[in-house]
């Protein structure tokens, strides 16, 4: 699976076509991340880690077509 | 390939730039006649697959380039040039896909050697990366299209590039050969005399770099170098921060003479820059700690890693200002200089012709 940002939504879309895996699961995070601070860091990790292992697990859907 | 239909060449034009087929500027309206004429003259199969262009993976046949070349106004002349420089980005090293999809501004400078240029007409003296050059402008804008039209790249969605530069519309030039100093730039990379070759470079835009000459100091020669890696070593270029990747420097007529009477070899340009181009470990600590190796605060970090990755040519009008090139510096292969030679003894002579 794959972490995009907002801003490189459409480009995670292209890549992954482009590399022949449409459907590899994409998990969409705020832009920026990098940067942020480790405050910030750390509380986007904690919002996001149940969901990241759900779509790993497959027990969520990722968000492809959001 | 998929064939367009419109009423007439205005149309075209319209489907085109709908389409999202152009760089924003019109186009050449690459009809099946003016592509087939542009094949032929390389001599080649129109089926013939040069390779995939990232980031989209594209097949760069003959016919999709010689497509792209058309809109781009080239004269079958330039295919040979435009097909070189295909294969040169092709190379792995090259790193295609990575840097069209990097958010840097990068794009590819190409430098012709060799007697093509005489035969294309590529410019190498005043602005030569200016306008007014048909064949520069030309020949970089096909090359710009095939990257966008078969490569895939769009900006905003697979060419990443934050703001871009004007070279991302073209960006080619010829090494002045007659005025350098030293041997073809493509001869000291391997080319063999008299060889026409393109080296490519995914560069930003070009840095001026100010110094004036003083015939009776004996000091002109290190004032030079020294203003020249101190352009290179410009802490916002990703080379200072990264200490890796390829740098070009065009040395105008005038400062290549300073260095080359000097009794100075390209070789020991390259070397002097290498060693000149420098920061300390603690000024780019200050600036981006994130990129920063560990080390002591005095250590001089350099900004390029040897001395062939400062790729040395003479070009542009004499005067005051040289200009030097900062690269990406990073992909897979932190981003090197390619090298491709231009096969003329392929083409086929096309009469000259722009309907």
């Amino acid at each position: 699976m794959t972490l995009v940002t907002d801003q490189f939504w459409s480009q995670g879309d292209f890549v992954a076509t482009s590399s022949g895996m449409p459907d590899i699961p994409r998990v969409r995070l705020p832009h920026p991340v990098a940067g942020t601070g480790h405050d910030a860091m750390g509380q986007l990790a904690e919002q996001l880690a149940g969901k990241i292992v759900g779509v790993l697990r497959g027990d969520v859907a990722p968000d492809n077509a959001a | 390939m998929n064939l367009l239909t419109a009423a007439d060449e205005a149309a075209a034009l319209e489907l085109l730039h709908h389409t999202e087929c152009t760089d924003g500027l019109p186009v050449v309206i690459p009809t099946r006649e003016r592509v087939a004429r542009m094949v032929v003259a390389t001599g080649l199969d129109g089926d013939l697959d040069l390779g995939a262009m990232g980031p989209g993976g594209g097949a760069a046949t003959i016919e999709k380039i010689a497509t792209n070349a058309v809109m781009a106004g080239c004269v079958p002349d330039h295919m040979s040039v435009v097909l070189a420089a295909i294969r040169a980005m092709l190379q792995p090293e090259f790193d295609l896909g990575e840097m069209q999809g990097t958010t840097h501004s990068t794009a590819p400078l190409m430098i012709v050697n060799g007697p093509v240029t005489l035969h294309c007409n590529i410019a190498a003296g005043f602005g030569a990366l200016g306008p007014g050059h048909r064949a520069n402008a030309s020949i970089g804008r096909a090359v710009r299209l095939c990257m966008m039209n078969i490569g895939g790249a769009r900006p905003g969605v697979s060419d990443m590039a934050l703001l871009g530069h004007p070279g991302k519309f073209s960006f080619c030039l010829a090494e002045d050969e007659a005025s350098s100093p030293w041997e073809p730039l493509a001869d000291s990379l391997g080319a063999a005399p008299g060889e026409s070759t393109v080296t490519v470079l995914g560069a930003e835009a070009p840095h001026s770099t100010i110094f004036v000459n003083d015939a009776d100091d004996p000091n002109s020669p290190q004032r030079l170098l020294r203003s020249i890696a101190a352009v290179i070593a410009n802490t916002g270029s990703n080379n200072a921060s990264f200490g890796a990747g390829a740098v070009a420097v065009a040395l105008n007529p005038e400062h290549a003479d300073v260095l080359g009477s000097a009794g100075m070899a390209r070789a020991d340009v390259q070397g002097e820059l290498c060693r000149l181009a420098t920061n300390r470990r603690g000024h780019l600590r200050q600036l981006n700690p994130g990129f920063v190796r560990p080390g002591d605060d005095d250590d001089a970090v350099r900004a390029v890693r040897r001395p062939d990755d400062v790729i040395v040519f003479v070009a542009g009008g004499s005067g005051l200002y040289s200009a030097v090139f900062p690269s990406w510096a990073a992909g897979a292969h932190h981003n090197p200089v390619v090298h491709e030679r231009i096969v003329t003894d392929e083409a086929c002579e096309i009469p000259f012709a722009t309907s």
